[in-house]
């Protein structure tokens, strides 16, 4: 025992008799002579016993003891009590003495209660130790499971029973905005009212974990696919009290996805077409053979036509499968659009003029420049150019065929017009013609070149519309701005920004009156994957 | 006299290949887009031996199959399947032989030419 230990006492011999003693049992002794100036050493020595006699002149033992209890709860005070004052002895455990031994001083029971009490003192400062310590445990704790909550890599927000955000880490205040005072639907969804079948509530209701797949919408009104877990939080009684939602984002997994299932589709729908162009080119091949062992120079010259004609077409649905396959971005350039304009009708002419199709042009003057990928905007161009030609050369019903291309501008837009008096498209098509793989032309289509030639204008941040009469002709509009807007430039997929934007997805705007069930309707839920569902329909 | 082979493809390349590779080889030939004209061509023409596509656009091949095995005149007509897709065998699966696109011109010949002579 090393305690401090405060005598207080007002005879010196005990004062001296007993400090021995104390001494020798191994205390740090000091000594005052009265309740007073026991207070005064008690500031200074800071003993955790204090051993008083009760009959003291100037301050009492009692009247220290509620002094010392009042200032320093902690502190174990014994009594000593002479004879017949065994009533005050025991008016002082009522002020919370340790205990209280009588004169003469039994040496035993003075060191059972010197004991107990050092044991007391002892225990209680390793209590307070323990306590700072959990204290400071909970503090780092609770600061790691705060940092851990705000730094899972998703949105984390926990919601009580009327779907009210309680809390939500880092990632949801930075996607969703602050939680306070909204409801959960209000910040993931935008919605006014709960929303139907919550899995959040199932939870609250039976306490089991449910995992969804949807779409929220961001603070700024992006839209996202998440993956959705709940989990119950308990109180001490075992009863749910809240809710945690975790949205884990997996857009771009979604993305990848899609791409992936469009690229085995396409792979799928091509292998038909291409067959038949393989075998088209070998026919090509052995009338050419046969014209050079003929010696017929006719039949070697319309072969090497054909030929050239086959190769053109394969060389261009490569392409296309290499555009499509390796979402390219945009390589913009400065151009003329006269100089492109006339590039490109030198392109269509050719194949015009060998079907009898007359190739106008008009073309505006002082049209100035644009910012274009040159490369992508004619091949999409020329997809409607030659579609045009390819509605005049089938349209068997109207003596002479032409195709006009008309240019203008204001000086935000370039407005291309395609005008042909050919076949025209009927209201199945013209629902379709934006579907990837969707192909009037049998197997001479790839399905794959009008779905590129939206995806380039949309790329570009322009517009399609098509105004067609069965029968009369049809009328393409492109309208490209001079300009791409930034968001377009930012190298997200066309879809995304149709999908946030809420238009239809793979669909431009159409003048003839839309169908019900058209592609495109239902997408609501997978911005992503809203046209491969329609495809699915469609088969 | 010659005997006559029918050609039945929507690509109208591959009929003019086709015909071109049987007319050297010295047979006669007709043709048909489809099959909803073929059994026309086939009532028609009365050939040896047809070369059908699956898939075309308005009727497919096997709906024209089927179509000829119900007249007995032309039900015993040979059939030979070319097409792009694979597992035609049970798209018809009488035909007398089956080729994919793009096929070997020597073994068609050959075949015709068991079939046919």
């Amino acid at each position: 025992m090393n305690e401090k230990i405060l005598l207080v006492d007002d005879e010196v011999g005990i004062r001296k008799f007993l400090g021995i003693y104390l001494t020798d049992m191994g205390f740090e002794v000091a000594t005052a002579e009265n309740g007073r100036q026991a207070l005064e050493v008690f500031e200074t020595f800071d003993p955790a016993i204090v051993l008083t006699d009760i009959k003291m002149p100037v301050m009492d033992g009692i009247e220290l003891l509620k002094a010392l209890k009042a200032r320093a709860p902690d502190t174990e005070v014994i009594m000593i009590s002479g004879h017949g004052d065994l009533d005050l002895a025991i008016e002082s455990l009522k002020h919370r003495a340790a205990d209280f031994v009588t004169k003469p001083v039994n040496h035993d029971m003075l060191e059972a209660a010197l004991r107990n009490a050092s044991e007391k003192a002892a225990m209680r400062r390793e209590l307070r130790r323990h306590t700072a310590h959990l204290g400071e445990m909970v503090r780092e704790k609770t600061a790691l499971h705060q940092e851990l909550f705000d730094a899972a890599p998703c949105a984390i927000a926990v919601i009580d029973r009327e779907q009210m955000l309680v809390s939500a880490n880092r990632q949801f205040r930075d996607q969703f905005g602050e939680p306070g005072g909204r409801t959960c639907y209000q910040a993931f969804r935008h919605r006014q009212a709960p929303c139907g079948d919550c899995k959040a509530m199932q939870t609250f209701d039976d306490g089991v974990s449910r995992e969804t797949e949807t779409v929220v919408t961001t603070a700024d009104g992006t839209h996202r696919n998440v993956l959705i877990r709940t989990a119950p939080i308990r109180d001490a009684a075992g009863e749910i009290v809240q809710v945690m939602e975790m949205a884990t984002d997996i857009t771009t997994v979604r993305r990848l996805q899609c791409h992936l299932t469009d690229l085995g589709l396409m792979v799928g729908s091509m292998s038909h077409g291409v067959k038949g162009m393989l075998t088209a080119l070998d026919g090509g091949m052995y009338r050419l053979e046969s014209g050079i062992r003929k010696a017929d120079m006719e039949q070697v010259a319309s072969a090497t036509a054909a030929v050239g004609q086959m190769v053109g077409r394969i060389k261009s649905m490569v392409l296309d499968i290499l555009y499509y396959a390796k979402s390219r971005a945009l390589e913009l350039e400065t151009s003329d659009v006269e100089v492109f304009a006339e590039h490109l009708a030198a392109l269509v002419k050719p194949r015009a003029d060998l079907h009898k199709v007359r190739f106008m042009t008009d073309i505006a003057s002082e049209l100035d420049t644009f910012l274009i990928d040159v490369k992508a905007v004619s091949s999409a161009l020329v997809n409607f150019l030659e579609n045009a030609v390819d509605a005049c050369i089938a349209d068997r019903t109207k003596q002479a065929h032409t195709v006009v291309l008309s240019v203008s501008g204001d000086h935000e837009w370039v407005v291309f017009d395609i005008h042909d008096n050919g076949t025209g498209i009927d209201q199945e098509t013209l629902d379709r013609m934006f579907t990837l793989f969707f192909s009037s032309k049998g197997s001479k289509g790839t399905g794959l070149g009008l779905y590129i030639a939206n995806k380039v204008v949309r790329q570009h941040g322009g517009s399609i519309a098509v105004d067609s009469t069965p029968g009369q002709g049809t009328n393409f509009t492109i309208r490209l701005p001079r300009e791409v807007p930034p968001e377009c430039l930012r190298g997200e997929d066309p879809d995304e920004i149709a999908a946030a934007a809420n238009e239809e997805p793979g669909t431009a705007e159409k003048t003839a009156a839309p169908k019900a069930g058209a592609p495109g309707n239902g997408k609501g839920d997978r911005p992503y994957c809203a046209w491969i569902g329609d495809m699915a329909d469609d088969e | 006299m010659a005997k006559k082979i029918m050609i039945i493809d929507d690509d109208p390349d591959i009929v003019t290949y086709l015909t071109d590779l049987f007319t050297d080889s010295g047979y006669a030939t007709c043709s048909a887009a489809d099959g909803a004209q073929a059994l026309d061509v086939v009532k028609a023409e009365r050939p040896d031996c047809i070369t059908l596509d699956i898939e075309m656009p308005d009727e497919w091949g096997p709906r024209f199959y089927r179509k000829l095995s119900q007249e007995p005149e032309f039900r015993k007509i040979p059939v030979i399947v070319i097409s792009g897709l694979n597992a035609t065998k049970y798209a018809v699966p009488k035909a007398a032989a089956n080729f994919s696109k793009p096929f070997d011109r020597e073994e068609l010949l050959a075949t015709v030419r068991q079939i046919v002579d």
